[in-house]
């Protein structure tokens, strides 16, 4: 037995090298290997900015850059030390806590920092428990309830809701006061089906995306409407302008300081100029909103973040500068200047597969909605790597109907239950978790859920399915080296 | 307004309010998984309830559809496994997506993509088959070499424009065939490895008939002062800032009988419905007699220009 298992590895093995077709199984070459984000220099900790930013132009640039990282990974209290303003409900003390892998900016870590917000105080163990979707090695989650509760805890599918339900509370802390406010009841909701969850959006490159005119979006919208796979697609567009909204997995936010005041808000309970005042959960606004022991915690009034007005004088005046805008001006300036990430030519399966990869991903209907570049971002006054530049994103920053199978019964602008935008794929190889709520660390899984009830993307995942096994291998070895 | 009337367009108000909410008004309980209950800007209908474009079904090994009066067997081993999205602000729809039953059959697996493009909103600048099957050639991708350029063939005792291309990475051919029906082009895309099946499946055509009878005249830009005698507009208040497609069937005595939304937020079509039922017609004189008259309208936002011309 064992020499005839040993002869078919032999006859096995060197076939599957030279014919990729018969290799035995395709599978996920998972997180790729190698520099962090494709660049040389980078480090966790220490993502790379732009070009024209690494090389300070214009001067000062690089100090708003390495200001911002600094702020993006502070930790914040409630109402101690120079960073207060936590809560009075939160999922996380920190952007780089969820925004983390492979570097800061990125998506949700292998290991989820907020399985420890109790054991680290972050949370009070008195007062909060840690919900049951909440593990160790899972992803990091946002929870939203798309219905509201009747008064006998069952949904109310007449009363859609979707807001954010934040995981936590600053009650028990001790820099908490009297601040006493229990966690939504996750488990009623698991029990009715009534959660969702979302996982973080890499931000990397989201300057370039941010500047790119709408008229480019929208001839690529028309150039991509003589598809032959049954995609369809439109905008979600900010309401008060009809411009094309293209951040958040709905693209449901305008600008990069939308989304970085829209964040420090529900994710963090911080408000700022952009959000000044404390966000109750959804249920609690529709009553009396919070109570009066919960607000102002920090001590120092409303906004908690605010511009710094007084800054101490410093004979760097660059670095001065920089101490100036408030941290959610400056999250956006970070996100802003970051570089995007650099493919690899040959990890994973080797230059031939990942070019024979790209091919058949736009022969079999990807890059209608994944795009792989739109040319090119409009002029720039910030600085010259997010001018006149192509953006490598994959994708068209539209909406599409996901189907049955991905649909979260969220609305958010105009994008209905079932709609997302085509999430960015420049970063995938290193990323560990997909789709909107990090239900897989699988590719395979993540192209086959593109299929179901009322998606767009049906027949593309069916030409996929209609690939040789081979020919799927090069497709995920190329996913793999973005 | 007759009384039947009247109730109907009362029954698709309610509708419309209700459909701004989840499905099932009454229903309690755990959330059903897999069901779409919150929606964006949707498909609907008010009026006499005639075929709808979207309202075609796949049963029994075939493809039946009234409003295009398709009925299009392809056999017991194949069916729709999942149903298309609704149909775009374009006026693009997936009508069936039909593959083999045994999905067990997967690699080199043909499958057969219905769609149709309604001329009245299409994003890109074609007017007739021929002019889209071209625009669908000009686009083509690198990676794909033409097998057949756009020709016109007779099929199914019917005209239609032929595209045959394939993908020399993927191993996969593509087989267009498009034909005009009610202002609409019908695309039938047949995609596989397998030319035998195919072959077949383009075969099995054959029994196909020709458009419903008694169908309105389709008239693009139908609405004119020329032609409208009385109309109210609607009251759009919040602003979506997204394309309304409506396609409406004007009866022989001028009114408006049938309104479709193609892609539609549901406060948006409760108003243009309110209003769209006020308006009268001169009646369209055709061989002498009053007929009936199917057109396109676009609220919401002006039809966007083309930012590409053909050839």
């Amino acid at each position: 037995m064992s020499k005839l298992l040993a002869l078919a590895l032999v006859l096995l093995c060197p076939a599957a090298l030279v014919f990729p077709g018969i290799a035995l199984s395709q599978s996920d070459p998972g997180v790729r290997p190698g520099p962090i984000n494709g660049q040389n220099g980078a480090t966790q900790g220490s993502p790379l900015p732009l070009p024209s930013v690494n090389s300070n132009n214009p001067a000062g640039i690089l100090d708003f850059f390495d200001n911002g990282l600094g702020r993006f990974q502070e930790e914040e209290s409630v109402s101690s030390g120079d960073d207060k303003g936590l809560g009075p409900r939160f999922n996380f003390n920190s952007c780089s806590g969820c925004h983390a892998q492979p570097a800061v900016g990125g998506s949700s870590p292998a290991n989820n920092p907020q399985f420890q917000a109790i054991t680290q105080g972050i949370a009070s163990g008195s007062t909060n428990t840690l919900p049951s979707f909440i593990t160790a090695h899972g992803p990091t989650l946002e929870a939203r309830f798309p219905f509201f509760m009747n008064s006998n805890g069952t949904p109310n599918r007449n009363a859609p809701n979707g807001g954010v339900e934040a995981i936590f509370t600053v009650s028990g802390r001790a820099d908490a006061g009297s601040c006493n406010l229990q966690q939504p009841d996750f488990r009623h909701a698991q029990q009715s089906n009534n959660i969702i969850f979302r996982i973080p959006t890499p931000v990397f490159g989201a300057g370039l995306i941010e500047n790119i005119d709408d008229s480019t979006l929208l001839a690529n919208q028309e150039a991509q409407a003589a598809n032959n796979f049954g995609v369809g697609g439109a905008f979600n567009r900010n309401g008060n302008d009809g411009t094309i909204a293209r951040f958040g997995w709905k693209a449901q936010n305008k600008s990069l300081l939308l989304f970085s005041g829209e964040a420090y808000n529900v994710e963090m309970g911080i408000t700022s100029e952009l959000f000044a005042q404390e966000r109750p959960l959804p249920e609690e606004e529709q009553g009396s909103g919070l109570p009066a022991n919960c607000l102002n915690l920090g001590g120092r009034g409303y906004p908690e973040d605010a511009t710094n007005i007084n800054v101490a004088a410093n004979s760097d005046q660059a670095a001065q500068n920089a101490q100036v805008p408030a941290d959610s001006v400056l999250f956006a300036e970070f996100m802003r200047l970051l570089a995007p990430p650099a493919p690899s030519t040959h990890v994973p399966g080797g230059q031939q597969s990942i070019s024979n990869g790209f091919a058949l991903f736009k022969a079999v209907g990807c890059s209608t909605c994944h795009t792989p570049a739109i040319k090119s971002t409009q002029p720039s006054n910030i600085t010259a790597s997010l001018g006149n530049a192509t953006v490598r994103a994959f994708s068209d920053f539209e909406i599409h109907h996901m189907g049955s199978g991905l649909a979260d019964n969220v609305s958010q602008g105009a994008a209905g239950g079932d709609q997302f935008r085509s999430a960015p794929l420049w970063g995938l190889g290193q990323r560990i978790f997909f789709l909107h709520d990090g239900r897989t660390t699988n590719l395979m899984t993540a192209i086959t859920a593109h299929r179901s009830n009322g998606s767009e993307a049906t027949q593309v995942a069916e030409n996929f399915t209609s690939l040789s096994r081979g020919q799927q291998q090069d497709v995920l070895n190329f996913l793999r080296s973005l | 307004m007759s009384s039947g009337l009247s109730r109907r367009w009362a029954l698709f108000a309610a509708l419309v309010l209700v459909g701004a909410r989840a499905l099932g008004a009454s229903a309690s309980g755990p959330v059903p998984a897999g069901v779409i209950l919150v929606k964006g800007a949707w498909s609907s209908a008010a009026g006499t309830a005639t075929p709808l474009p979207e309202e075609g079904a796949v049963s029994n090994g075939q493809y039946g559809n009234a409003y295009f009066g398709l009925e299009y067997a392809f056999g017991a081993d194949w069916t729709q496994r999942y149903e298309g999205p609704p149909p775009s602000e374009g006026g693009y729809y997936v009508l069936a997506q039909i593959e083999p039953r045994n999905a067990a059959q997967s690699f080199g697996q043909s499958h057969v993509l219905i769609a149709a493009q309604d001329l009245f909103f299409t994003l890109n600048p074609a007017r007739d088959a021929l002019e889209l099957i071209h625009y669908y050639q000009e686009h083509l991708g690198a990676e794909y070499r033409v097998q057949r350029p756009p020709t016109k063939v007779r099929v199914a005792n019917r005209d239609f424009v032929r595209f045959d291309y394939f993908s020399p990475a993927a191993g996969l051919q593509w087989h267009m065939l498009a034909t005009e029906i009610r202002c609409h082009v019908v695309l039938f895309t047949f995609t596989g490895s397998d030319a035998q099946i195919t072959r077949r499946l383009i075969d099995s055509m054959g029994a196909m008939p020709q458009a419903p009878r008694g169908a309105p005249v389709c008239i693009k830009d139908y609405v004119s002062a020329e032609t409208i005698t009385e109309r109210e507009d609607p009251v759009l208040s919040a602003p979506h800032f997204n394309p309304v497609p409506v396609r409406i069937i004007i009866d022989a005595q001028g009114k408006v009988k049938q309104i479709h939304f193609l892609s539609a937020f549901p406060d948006q079509a409760k108003s243009i419905a309110d209003a769209l039922s006020q308006w009268q017609f001169k009646p369209l004189i055709v061989g002498g007699q009053p007929a009936e008259v199917e057109t396109g309208l676009m609220f919401g936002r002006p039809p966007r220009p083309s930012a590409s011309a053909l050839h």
